[in-house]
């Protein structure tokens, strides 16, 4: 297992994190401030829930409203299993935490169908509704008499002033930052990102993002009911009014505010957007949520990614004058290994009379094509002559009409793209699917996930950048060095089939010189099969094996490039009618 | 009257245009050629506002306009009609033709505004109480042409006009762009197919990666080996 | 027999508002992409004008006059809102700013009917008298907001389809940028987009205000209400907006009739989920109208 590490941003919001929630509840209690103490308890519970939504948000891309129908949920039944029927707070803590994960399985259904803002309003719906079946069901839950609780051998001061509850609220919000931070670090925290950044991105690396919303929404519920289940002993009382849809939005409001997936923001934006309207106006209650209100506004039009967003965009900007270690081919040519060939006979790739409609027009209208294993196949047409199309069939990003689709002999036809990914086919596009949030050394990282090896040889010959990489992001990168970090993505992956959308699209000459080596060296030193779809032509024939030419959706010519560049057919279709 | 000089552009962080200097004079017609990908559209999208130029000017009559949003450049008199024949597909022809105007204010009378387009495209005549959508992708083509007419722009950028249309419908509109250009407005067309448009330009250019790599009348150009070898990836030192 | 009337009526009357407040979802989304958290508590300030300035005796001239001056007002304040909401999405492509800019005008406006009248509940008499039919005593506000929920469905057809401005947020929506080649100025159009869904729900408060719940907290549930006729009918078509609104209407009137007035809301919340499930795209969805 590889150890979890942290880049030096992480760390330092770690550490600040921590010292503000430990300070914040041990400081008043120190002090005696009974206000204060209070008053912190609720930020750092408030703080747990907002940094899982800030996971949630920014990490799945999941827009929920209704985090605090989760929290409520969890508290109310902790209410009424030890408050009204009885038991022990150990058992309404359970029964607490087991109904919130239910209700946030049940916001993760509408997610596989919709996202954005219709997911946002479905859970603002519930989290309107929750309060009132809380009041309608007055039976179970006594309703707006709310339910008095105490747990008293839980607020019972162990010495200096600090109880046994406002110590699991610490370890609570401490631990949900420490879990956020370890996530993102781990496979698991990766793919969700990469579910929720690209959906195309995460298909290509073998990964179904509706499975990963599902476990992202089961986790800030699990997070989210622990903090509603210490609720109950903290303020002793639950009443549907404490959790109406102004709870949700404030948890949202905390993440934004603070600054959408920055690992302290929640922290920030719990802080201004509690402390600063009851501090400055605690004397005039009803003036409090406008403050609030008015804070929210404000700090939106001034910045609008958040406090922390802003604080971390001036920092990265100084940083960006200083380029980083490119990511050189050179290194990964000097590699002295070889892989041996595949054998030449058989089909990498096979597709046979493949049709693909959009309305009435035929993108692909019969298209037959064979792919040697460890060959270099070019892919070239004019605009429009179905090419792209053909690469998202094959790798399952689109269901065809008619006709069969087969890799290393297994038949893909109805696959889709993350199961395709996972017979070890790789692809790039044509705009880089680089991850902007992650870092350089992530975004290798991520590629090695698809089969959780992270020993291969390529992190290994680069480890010497693991370092640096890991402390910076792609937008560090020139764009030649993107695309070849995408590449290397699927190289480590170890994806024995490579399909690259237009690769050479905005390199210089130099630049395109060096992609062509690195593409010959997957095919001759690492027995890669790469089928390169290609406006450039120069680059097609100086790297491709064998071409295939498309127009109009049909097969017009098929061989070696000496025999393709002097095919008079293709020639009229380069240049149009000037030599017909 | 259109003068461009030295610009850069790109997709995101994606370079394109590595460069261009172009100019323009009234009247006159200049073609813009090159293989799939040399950026061609790209360079009509930057000096129409689309995409922001990283460095380099454009300049319309001596007045800087780099940067500009696009909906400003057309307002100073530069229009870009874009590639793939884009109209509003739910309003009539007639509505459509009337936005292209509507930013010059006032209450133009529409015969006179629109009548020359109307002239030379008379099927949209025939259908001007009809929604774009359901004419044919050439017809909306000479929709969007006539809607950029009534614009009265001194600089015209074309993108691709014959794309996706039916053979016979490409004179009718290159002859338009022509009495068009006669009435002393600049025209830039872009288009793949060497031989489309060569007939009614004054001037052709060919790019490829984002430079300009030969300039030439059309007669020029028609003899010169060296397009082909553009066009066919095979002129460079580098290739096998 | 004559109860499913009255709830087929008062459906209808109920339904035309979240219908309103639908339309005016629309005509924001349409202009610019973005769906206004705020316009539930825009709807309640229309009627808080109309409990502030109707008097207590019913003044038919006076509710005339108001009527238009209290939309006009709403106009206003909806076009300072819609280009503070649309001045962040110039600087920064953060997605997530105008949930939190719209919602933040809605609970800055839903505090200051706090700070004004407490948590205390305002309703407003009708000056008109309730009409009969078929036996049925009709409220006089259900038909009136009926027929504005007509009203503007057509005027809307009519802006979309006749008015210059109207073309232009229209061809907005159909092809961004064909539009700013054409020469649209897009914020400006956008502007306009948000005072005239301010026209609506301004309008729609003030001829509602004898039925509705004039309270700080009283906004979300038109917000959801309007969102989810909206969404049943297609987001963005108005007729959707208009058929939607009186079926969220009818079903909530049917459940608070069966069940209790607190099951209301989650009739709607059901009938959005299934929706969404089954028919993403809505009643009268057009997704190929839109280029993507």
């Amino acid at each position: 297992m590889n150890r979890v590490r942290f880049d030096a941003a992480t760390r330092l919001h770690l550490l600040l994190g921590i010292i503000a929630v430990a300070g914040s509840i041990l400081l008043p209690a120190l002090l005696g401030s009974a206000y204060w103490t209070h008053n912190f308890l609720i930020v750092n519970l408030f703080v747990a829930v907002a940094v899982l939504q800030n996971m949630l948000l920014a990490d799945a891309g999941q827009v929920s409203f209704g985090q605090g129908a989760v929290f409520g949920l969890s508290a109310f039944t902790v209410g009424i299993v030890a408050g009204l029927w009885g038991h022990s707070y150990a058992a309404g803590f359970l029964a607490g935490v087991a109904m919130a994960v239910v209700l946030g399985l049940l916001f993760a259904l509408p997610a596989l169908r919709v996202q954005g803002y219709y997911l946002g309003f479905v859970t603002l719906s519930a989290a309107v509704v929750f309060p009132e079946m809380l009041v309608a069901f007055n039976d179970l839950t006594n309703g707006i008499n709310g339910i008095t609780r105490a747990v008293p051998a839980l607020t019972t001061p162990l010495g200096l002033g600090l109880t046994p509850i406002a110590l699991m609220v610490m370890a609570l919000a401490i631990a949900a930052l420490l879990f956020h931070a370890t996530l993102r670090a781990t496979r698991l925290g990766r793919r969700i990102r990469v579910a929720a950044v690209s959906p195309e991105a995460a298909m290509a690396l073998g990964i179904n993002p509706g499975a990963l919303r599902f476990i992202a929404f089961t986790i800030a519920a699990t997070g989210t009911g622990l903090a509603g289940a210490l609720y109950v002993p903290v303020l002793g009382f639950v009443s549907p009014y404490a959790f109406r849809v102004d709870l949700s939005i404030f948890f949202f409001f905390s993440v934004v505010v603070g600054g959408n997936g920055q690992l302290i923001g929640p922290v920030i934006g719990v802080w201004i957007l509690y402390l600063v309207p009851n501090a400055l106006l605690a004397d005039l209650a009803n003036y409090r949520l406008l403050g609030y209100g008015f804070v929210a506004l404000l700090i939106m039009l001034a910045f609008p990614d958040g406090v922390v967003g802003t604080i971390e965009a001036l920092r990265r900007r100084r940083r960006l004058r200083t380029q980083v270690t490119g990511i050189s081919v050179d290194r990964v040519l000097a590699w002295p290994g070889a892989r041996p060939r595949p054998p030449t006979q058989g089909q990498a790739i096979t597709v046979r009379g493949v049709r693909k409609t959009f309305g009435s027009l035929a993108a692909l209208d019969g298209v037959d094509l064979a792919v040697i294993p460890g060959s270099v196949h070019g892919l070239v047409g004019p605009n429009g002559s179905g090419k792209t199309t053909l690469l998202n069939v094959i790798s399952g990003f689109i269901a065809l009409n008619a006709g069969s689709v087969a890799i290393n002999g297994t038949d893909t036809s109805r696959a889709p793209a993350y199961r395709v990914a996972r017979l070890g086919v790789g692809r790039t596009f044509q705009t880089p699917r680089v991850l902007e949030e992650m870092s350089i050394w992530e975004n290798l990282e991520i590629g090695a996930d698809v089969k959780g090896d992270h020993s291969n040889w390529l992190l290994a010959l680069l480890a010497p950048f693991r370092t640096e990489w890991s402390e910076n992001r792609p937008d560090l990168l020139a764009h030649a060095q993107r695309r070849v970090l995408e590449v290397l993505r699927t190289v480590a992956g170890d994806a024995d089939i490579l399909l690259l959308d237009e690769p050479a699209a905005g390199l210089s000459a130099a630049e395109r010189r060096d992609f062509a080596r690195l593409v010959r060296f997957l095919s001759e030193r690492l027995g890669k099969t790469v089928l390169l779809v290609e406006h450039d032509l120069a680059l097609v024939w100086k790297v491709a094996d064998r071409i295939t030419v498309l127009d109009a959706g049909q097969v017009i010519a098929e061989g070696p490039p000496d025999t393709i560049a002097a095919d008079p057919r293709v020639r009229r279709l380069f240049i149009g009618g000037a030599d017909a | 009257m259109l003068e461009i000089s030295g610009l850069h552009a790109g997709y995101g962080r994606v370079p394109v245009l590595r460069g261009i200097d172009l100019s323009v004079a009234p009247g006159e017609i200049v073609l813009v050629l090159g293989p799939n990908g040399a950026g061609k559209s790209t360079l009509l999208r930057s000096i129409g506002g689309f995409i922001k130029p990283t460095a380099g000017t454009v300049r319309l009559d001596g007045q800087d306009i780099t940067g500009l949003a696009p909906e400003e450049i057309t307002r100073r008199g530069l229009r870009l009609v874009l590639d793939g024949h884009r109209v509003f597909p739910e309003l009539s022809v007639r509505d459509n033709i009337r936005l292209g105007a509507a930013f010059r204010g006032g209450r133009p009378d529409f015969e006179a505004m629109a009548g020359p387009a109307l002239e030379m495209f008379p099927i949209l005549r025939q259908k001007l109480l009809d929604p774009a959508r359901d004419l044919s992708g050439g017809q909306q083509q000479m929709l969007a042409l006539a809607q950029a007419f009534v614009a009265q722009p001194r600089v015209l950028l074309c993108d691709e006009p014959s794309l996706g249309i039916a053979q016979m419908l490409i004179p009718p509109i290159l002859d338009f762009l022509k009495r068009w250009a006669a009435l002393g407005t600049a025209v830039v067309i872009v288009e793949q197919q060497i031989d489309s448009a060569l007939a009614v330009a004054d001037r052709a250019v060919i790019m490829e990666r984002g430079e300009i790599r030969l300039t030439g009348t059309a007669a020029e150009l028609r003899q010169d080996k060296r397009v082909q070898a553009i066009y066919l990836g095979l002129d460079e030192e580098d290739t096998p | 027999m004559n109860d499913l009337l009255i709830i087929v009526v008062h459906g209808i009357g109920v339904g035309a508002i979240f219908a309103l407040v639908g339309m005016s979802f629309n005509v924001v989304f349409n202009a610019s992409g973005i769906l206004n958290f705020a316009q539930g508590n825009m709807l309640v300030l229309g009627a808080l004008f109309a409990f502030l300035l109707l008097p207590t005796q019913p003044d038919l001239l006076r509710w005339f006059i108001l009527l238009p001056a209290v939309a006009i007002g709403l106009a206003l304040l909806l076009a300072v809102q819609g280009y503070v909401t649309l001045l962040p999405l110039r600087s920064s492509v953060e997605q997530h700013s105008w949930l939190i800019t719209t919602l933040a005008a809605s609970v800055i406006i839903g505090a200051i009917l706090l700070i004004y009248q407490g948590s205390a509940q305002q309703s407003v008499r009708s000056p008109f008298t309730a009409i009969r039919f078929m036996g049925v005593r009709i409220p006089a506000t259900y038909a009136l907001t009926t027929g504005l929920a007509l009203f503007w469905f057509i005027a809307l057809h009519i802006f979309h389809t006749r008015v210059l401005t109207g073309l232009a947020i229209s061809a907005l929506s159909q092809d961004l940028d064909a539009a700013r080649a054409a020469g649209l100025r897009v914020r400006r159009l956008q502007v306009t987009a948000f005072a005239i869904s301010g026209l609506i729900v301004g309008s729609a408060g003030f001829v509602a205000a004898p039925v509705m719940a004039i309270a700080n907290d009283s906004g979300i549930t038109y917000v959801m209400n309007g969102f989810v006729a909206a969404v049943v009918g297609g987001l963005g078509a108005n007729l959707g907006a208009l058929v939607g609104g009186v079926l969220v209407g009818m079903l909530s009137l049917y459940a608070a009739y069966e069940y209790g007035g607190e099951f209301q809301n989650l009739v709607s919340l059901a009938l959005l989920v299934v929706v969404l499930m089954v028919r993403p795209q809505g009643l009268f969805g057009r997704q190929a109208a839109r280029r993507v």
